[in-house]
């Protein structure tokens, strides 16, 4: 990810550009991540529902009621502006917001894979898979959307 | 402008105690990035630069922070809107 940059700004917000191998790899995520949401028992999602009142049982149970619905639909809703923004774009705040959501809910769950896999994550020893690979993938995709969004709010253009 | 005061009588909860504000703290966990942490906490309570870093910073090293208080329905929708950044928080009572 040294040559040119996936998220810069422009005149208007922060543009992405992605190479045509990175689209496909990110929407097969996307449609994997759209799955894995919607059946809703994979011990990875643990990581996308931490509890708001760990050791009270029923308060717990109160807020999930509260915001389980809420939070499907705004991660369903963020995983489609993704997909539609693929092939380049120009990302308004609510686009920014949805694309950070969506990265950041693929390393969680990428992230949760790897450390039932035996990852030691702290010691960033990752293993030789795939995984590993995309999760570092997507961790430095997220870190330079959170630059150029940044940079997009303080009114600096980036090359 | 406020509702017009009525004369129900109040459902009282003798377990709230109402003096006592609820804070909201975020966990550290290896997956989140130090930047997007900060980020998160910047746009979603308006903290400067500077206040955001910190906080990120004691999560970081502290292994958990408070980053708001308030009341109840206050601290959950706080506590709602980190979860839908993927951030690891929770909430309690003050004590």
């Amino acid at each position: 990810m040294r040559d040119r940059p996936r998220f810069r700004v422009g005149t208007a917000g922060v543009v992405v550009d992605l190479p045509g191998q990175e689209q496909e790899i990110l929407s097969n995520l996307l449609s994997q991540l759209r799955d894995l949401v919607m059946v809703d028992h994979d011990p990875t999602l643990r990581r996308l529902k931490p509890p708001a009142h760990p050791g009270d049982e029923e308060a717990e149970a109160g807020y999930r009621e509260m915001v389980d619905d809420q939070l499907l639909r705004g991660r369903l809703e963020s995983i489609e502006r993704v997909e539609s923004g693929l092939g380049g774009t120009t990302l308004d705040e609510g686009d920014t917001a949805a694309w950070m959501h969506t990265l950041n809910s693929m390393r969680l769950i990428l992230g949760e894979r790897l450390v039932l896999e035996g990852a030691d994550l702290e010691a960033h020893d990752l293993g030789e898979g795939t995984t590993g690979a995309l999760y570092e993938w997507l961790g430095a995709l997220l870190e330079q959307l959170v630059g150029a969004a940044g940079a997009a709010e303080g009114g600096q253009p980036t090359r | 402008m406020t509702a017009p005061l009525t004369t129900r009588d109040p459902k009282i909860d003798s377990t709230e105690d109402l003096s006592r504000p609820w804070k909201v703290i975020v966990w550290d966990d290896p997956i989140n990035l130090m930047s997007y942490v900060a980020y998160v906490f910047r746009k979603l309570f308006g903290f400067s630069e500077e206040k955001a870093h910190r906080l990120m910073l004691e999560v970081h090293n502290d292994g958990r922070a408070v980053v708001t208080s308030g009341p109840k329905e206050k601290a959950e929708m706080d506590v709602f809107r980190l979860h839908e950044h993927g951030l690891w928080a929770t909430m309690e009572h003050d004590s």
